[in-house]
């Protein structure tokens, strides 16, 4: 058997404030495997957003083990994980994190220009326009986020969830702040990603984008409350 | 109630949920303008303020300078019957005073204490106009040649020593053998003008018949001495300059008369300088009162970025607040009123503590900076200070109102109210935190090279080898509290027996018949025989114990010995830097050198130089010799009324020990003065620590101002791009990337600043080239880096700090903008 690219066992998540716990997650188990497509739907609240950050290593469980490719999370240190986050994961946010002051171009660049292993300019720009083209922004390279729509916006963000060549996409929300028809292409491009081998964890309510998944997830407070099984 | 209270009211309201704004403005502004009010006020009362006396514009001090043969001066400095010549005179001055500044031992009272005494001519205190708390002044009954044996205290002796006793007046009191009765006590408002150096107030009041000058002295045209002095009134219409020319003439053809004998000042001559008494007492004070008003605005300027910082983030929170008066028909102006209430305010609550801080700034420089500050009693709260709180207070608010309303965007307003009210919006312009940057960064960079520049000088003076030991060492000088003086003989054994005694106090380690180097020296007219070329050396007569006591060591020939001293022996010892004066290869063993008596000196031995801070080379051509100035040494007589007394470590002597001591031997001999040798070069480093601390202090404030200012700034700016760091991190930025980023943004703020300092040095350099030039050497290239990286290094910590709550977390706090 190949190790998962994810791997969470009894994963809780606690949040205190104000003298009060909410319990966001609560003994989630869950495997992600190389080239799944995997949607996680559930009511506001119920803790999706804080699955995947953990699951992203933007944040760390309380409780319970995340192996990710098989390393224990627990024992990376915060650089550790983010070189990880860095090399292996590709995150896409509802409202896109674009930065504002930098070209679209070397928006999509960013990460490149964080890796570990040096990447020189003309590979970046390869992977750049490779990643571009793969969302079909190509001619917008020159621009600044701000001057994009929103639909447009995100499509960066994807190529730059990309460019890096990651084992996951980690997606949430990419169509709250869209329009339907601007949410189709996204989800049409997310798909057709997936099929060319990317695995992919959508973050979504949208019960008809949900059903796009191979593999449906569905939390309700923090729990695990059904899953379709897995096709192979 | 009206609109005035009411927007106040309403201001006060709004400020009051902010303690912590509130707390930084008011400690910021008023500490940096309460030291802005001290350093006004002196530099009012130093450069504006005129003296405190009647027609003070028409007091002038007559100084007699000593002109050598190549137009060089000598000396400023009265012969004894010179002044008494020009006293008598009568000329120029429509009023004029004589006075001569002493130390004595009241020996009359129970503790004996060493007060500083000033023999005067009645005219002194009649021309100042000088206010009494009892009895009367000096009169014509106390005139010169009156031999009236009478005494005026300063206010503070009669609280002191006498404890404000109503019958003072009954009172006698003996100087020197001397009783004298009390006729008068000086107002607690009389403000002596300090002739005689800053700080040195004199205590007993004096007649002139009564100076401690000798017969012989009293008619010497060859001793001169700088605690005799003039002062009175000009003639009106009489100028400055035709004083001048109208003196010269009449002192200097008396002084050529008295001097003809004396083939030392052949070539020789006189010239009267009249001065206004205002500028004898301010000396050089002035610069230092206008570079602490330099260094306080720029503290001043410092904190004022700070606090427009703080004030601008406060216009960004409040925006949404703004927005909804907007939406109600508030104008723009309105919108400054109420900003303007505000800072109204916070300006007037921090100038209150600001008057208050520099009543208390008053207190420390009188308590502690009247050896270096003239005229620091006379510092108070005054109209000019009030005058200067209030304009600065209003000057402030209308800036920083009108500061905060500018950011705002009137007609953008609305659209706040429309959106969620997070993230985008109004906000504290980059450029404008770039300029503040810059600005704080070039302020700091001035400041704190300029107080470094003058604190390393101070340490360095401060820390310079002495050449000399002064641990454990003290010198007794004894007082004689006789008039008829014992004669070489009496007293001989007399200072055996008290050696003796000394020697036998279980304290003591080692006695030597001698002063200390630190108040030992006098300047002596030297001529070589061979050559017959005069010189002015330090001098001073010691013991054959003297040199191993303070362990300076010979470097050639013989020390004294105790026959020497005995025979009086005419042998000399010198030291390395007159050596090489005397003879360009030093070696002088041998030579002879005359003090104008028959027999000449022969030099037996050449010591190691020593440094005492505050001694500066006697005559020009010295100089060039480098650290060392020339001394010249003699064997005293063994009736000498001094000695340095070596005390085990850990041990003390008292004052009244010793006092009992001598009164055992000889009722007639009391303590003149007990002093450590240690505290003494204190004293002598006085300045230097005051500069050391001072520019320390004022360093230290601007880096925490500067640091905190810094600080502010790029958190702010920090907190502004959190989503964006976020998103950076989501994306696998590491923390050396996001801090590398952050920097990378301020370089350009932090270069400015720099070129900016460089700028105002350039302005300051042209400003005041007169105070800055000497400071100019290659030596303050070091200097500059460490200033340069001691700011680089604040700014690195200003980046860093607001930084690590964000980088230090999981990136999911950054995202989501939750703490
Ligand atoms: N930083 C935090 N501090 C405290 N509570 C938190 C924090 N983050 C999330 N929570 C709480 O954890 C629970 C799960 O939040 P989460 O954001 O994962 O929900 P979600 O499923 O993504 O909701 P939505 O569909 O609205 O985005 C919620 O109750 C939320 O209030
Ligand atoms: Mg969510």
């Amino acid at each position: 058997m190949t190790i998962p690219i994810i791997k969470v066992q009894q994963l809780s998540k606690v949040f205190a404030t104000n003298d009060m716990l909410t319990h966001a997650l609560q003994g989630i188990d869950l495997e992600i495997q190389q080239g799944e497509y995997i949607s996680i739907s559930g009511p506001s609240g119920c803790g999706k957003s804080t699955l995947l950050s953990i699951m992203g290593l933007l944040d760390f469980p309380t409780k319970g083990k995340l192996y990710f490719e098989g390393v224990d999370i627990s024992q990376l240190s915060l650089d550790q994980a983010t070189a990880i986050r860095n090399k292996k994961i590709g995150f896409i946010f509802q409202q896109f994190n674009l930065i504002d002051d930098l070209s679209v171009y070397e928006n999509i660049a960013l990460p490149l220009r964080y890796a570990t292993h040096l990447v020189n300019d003309k590979q970046i720009k390869e992977k750049v326009d490779y990643c571009l083209d793969v969302v079909g922004m190509s001619s917008k390279a020159k621009r600044r986020p701000t001057q994009l729509s929103g639909g447009q916006q995100q499509c960066i963000a994807i190529a730059r969830a990309l460019v890096a060549e990651p084992s996951i996409l980690l997606v949430d929300e990419p169509t709250g702040n869209l329009d339907s028809k601007s949410s189709d292409q996204i989800m049409k491009t997310l798909e057709a990603l997936n099929n060319q081998g990317t695995t992919l964890c959508v973050v979504t309510h949208d019960i008809d984008y949900a059903e796009m998944a191979k593999r449906k997830i569905y939390l309700l407070d923090g729990q695990v409350l059904g899953q379709t099984s897995l096709d192979y | 109630m009206s609109k005035f209270v009411r927007q106040h009211k309403q201001a006060w309201a709004s400020l009051k949920k902010k303690p912590g704004f509130i707390l930084t403005v008011l400690m910021t502004m008023g500490i940096t303008l309460g030291a802005l009010l001290c350093a006004v006020t002196l530099n009012y009362l130093l450069l504006v303020e005129p003296l405190p006396y009647p027609e003070q514009d028409r007091l002038f001090v007559a100084e007699h300078k000593l002109i050598g043969p190549e137009k060089e001066t000598k000396a400023v400095a009265y012969t004894y019957p010179g002044l008494v010549h020009l006293y008598k005179s009568k000329q120029a001055f429509e009023q004029a005073a004589m006075m001569i500044y002493g130390q004595d031992v009241i020996i009359s009272h129970s503790n004996q204490p060493l007060v500083n005494t000033t023999y005067v001519t009645p005219e002194f205190h009649q021309i100042i106009a000088s206010p009494m708390a009892v009895g009367r002044m000096f009169e014509a009954s106390e005139a010169i040649d009156t031999n009236n044996p009478v005494t005026m205290l300063s206010y503070n002796t009669w609280q002191q020593e006498y404890n404000g006793s109503a019958d003072i007046l009954d009172e006698k009191i003996n100087l020197s053998g001397i009783s004298y009765r009390v006729i008068g006590v000086l107002s607690e408002d009389f403000i002596e003008p300090e002739l005689n150096g800053i700080g040195q107030e004199t205590q007993v009041w004096l007649p002139w018949d009564y100076n401690q000058t000798g017969e012989g002295g009293r008619e010497s045209f060859g001793n001169i001495s700088n605690s005799l002095k003039f002062v009175g009134q000009l003639n009106k219409g009489v100028s400055q300059s035709q004083a001048q020319q109208l003196l010269t003439p009449l002192v200097s053809d008396r002084w050529q008369e008295g001097v003809v004998e004396i083939d030392f000042f052949n070539g020789w001559s006189v010239s009267m300088i009249v001065r206004p008494v205002k500028d004898v007492i301010l000396g050089d004070s002035e610069s230092i009162a206008v570079m602490l008003l330099a260094g306080v605005v720029g503290l001043v300027l410092i904190a004022c970025a700070n606090i427009s910082n703080l004030f601008m983030s406060r216009t960004a929170e409040k925006q949404r607040q703004m927005a909804i008066q907007a939406a109600l028909g508030a104008t723009k102006k309105h919108l400054f009123k109420t900003m303007f209430a505000e800072t109204t305010i916070l300006m007037f609550m921090s100038i209150i503590l600001a008057l208050v801080i520099s009543k208390v700034g008053f207190y420390i420089m009188q308590q502690y900076l009247g050896a270096v500050l003239p005229r620091v009693s006379e510092l108070s709260l005054n109209p000019i200070t009030f005058g200067c709180a209030v304009l600065v207070a209003i000057t402030f608010a209308l800036f920083f109102a009108k500061l905060s309303t500018r950011m705002i965007n009137y007609r953008a307003l609305n659209t706040t109210l429309q959106s969620s009210g997070k993230g985008s919006g109004l906000q504290v312009s980059k450029k404008t935190r770039q300029v503040l940057i810059a600005s704080q960064v070039a302020l700091a960079t001035v400041l704190v090279f300029a107080n470094f520049s003058l604190l390393k000088d101070a340490v360095k003076t401060i820390n310079a080898p002495i050449g000399f030991e002064t641990e454990n060492i003290s010198t007794l000088i004894l007082n004689f509290s006789s008039t008829n003086f014992p004669t070489r003989e009496e007293g001989i054994p007399i200072m055996a027996e008290i050696m003796e005694k000394l020697e036998a106090l279980p304290q003591v380690e080692s006695i030597s018949q001698s002063r200390s180097p630190l108040d030992g020296f006098g300047v002596r007219a030297l001529t070589s025989v061979a050559d017959n070329k005069n010189y002015t050396p330090y001098f001073n007569n010691v013991s054959h114990t003297y040199f191993d006591m303070i362990e300076q060591p010979l470097v050639q020939g013989d020390n004294f010995t105790l026959v020497d001293r005995k025979d009086g022996t005419d042998v000399m010892i010198v030291n390395q830097a007159f050596a090489k004066q005397l003879k360009a290869d030093g070696d002088v063993i041998g030579m002879q050198i005359s003090t104008g008596r028959p027999d000449p000196f022969k030099i037996i031995g050449i010591v190691r130089d020593i440094a005492i801070p505050g001694d500066a080379a006697t005559d020009h051509n010295s100089e060039a010799l480098g650290s060392g100035v020339p001394r010249a040494y003699v064997p005293n007589g063994l009736n000498n009324q001094s000695f340095m007394i070596k005390v085990k470590p850990g041990q003390l002597v008292s004052r009244e020990q010793l006092g009992k001591l001598l009164g055992d031997v000889d009722s007639r001999y009391a303590v003149f003065s007990f002093d450590a040798a240690s505290d003494i070069l204190t004293q002598r480093l006085f300045a230097e620590i005051t500069t050391a601390v001072t520019t320390a202090i004022l360093a230290s404030l601007v880096f925490l101002l500067a640091g905190i200012g810094l600080y502010g700034i790029l958190s702010y700016g920090t907190q502004l791009r959190r989503f964006e760091l976020g998103a950076r991190m989501a994306i696998g930025a590491t923390r050396k990337h996001l801090v590398s980023l952050i920097i990378g943004d301020n370089t350009k703020a932090i270069l400015v600043g720099f070129i900016g300092s460089i700028a105002l040095f350039a302005l300051a350099y042209i400003g005041m080239s007169e105070y800055i030039q000497p400071l100019l050497t290659w030596q303050v290239i070091p200097m500059l880096l460490v200033t340069l990286v001691l700011i680089v290094l604040v700014t690195l910590f200003a980046c860093y700090w607001p930084l690590r709550q964000y980088i230090n977390k999981p990136a999911i706090f950054t995202l989501r903008g939750s703490d």
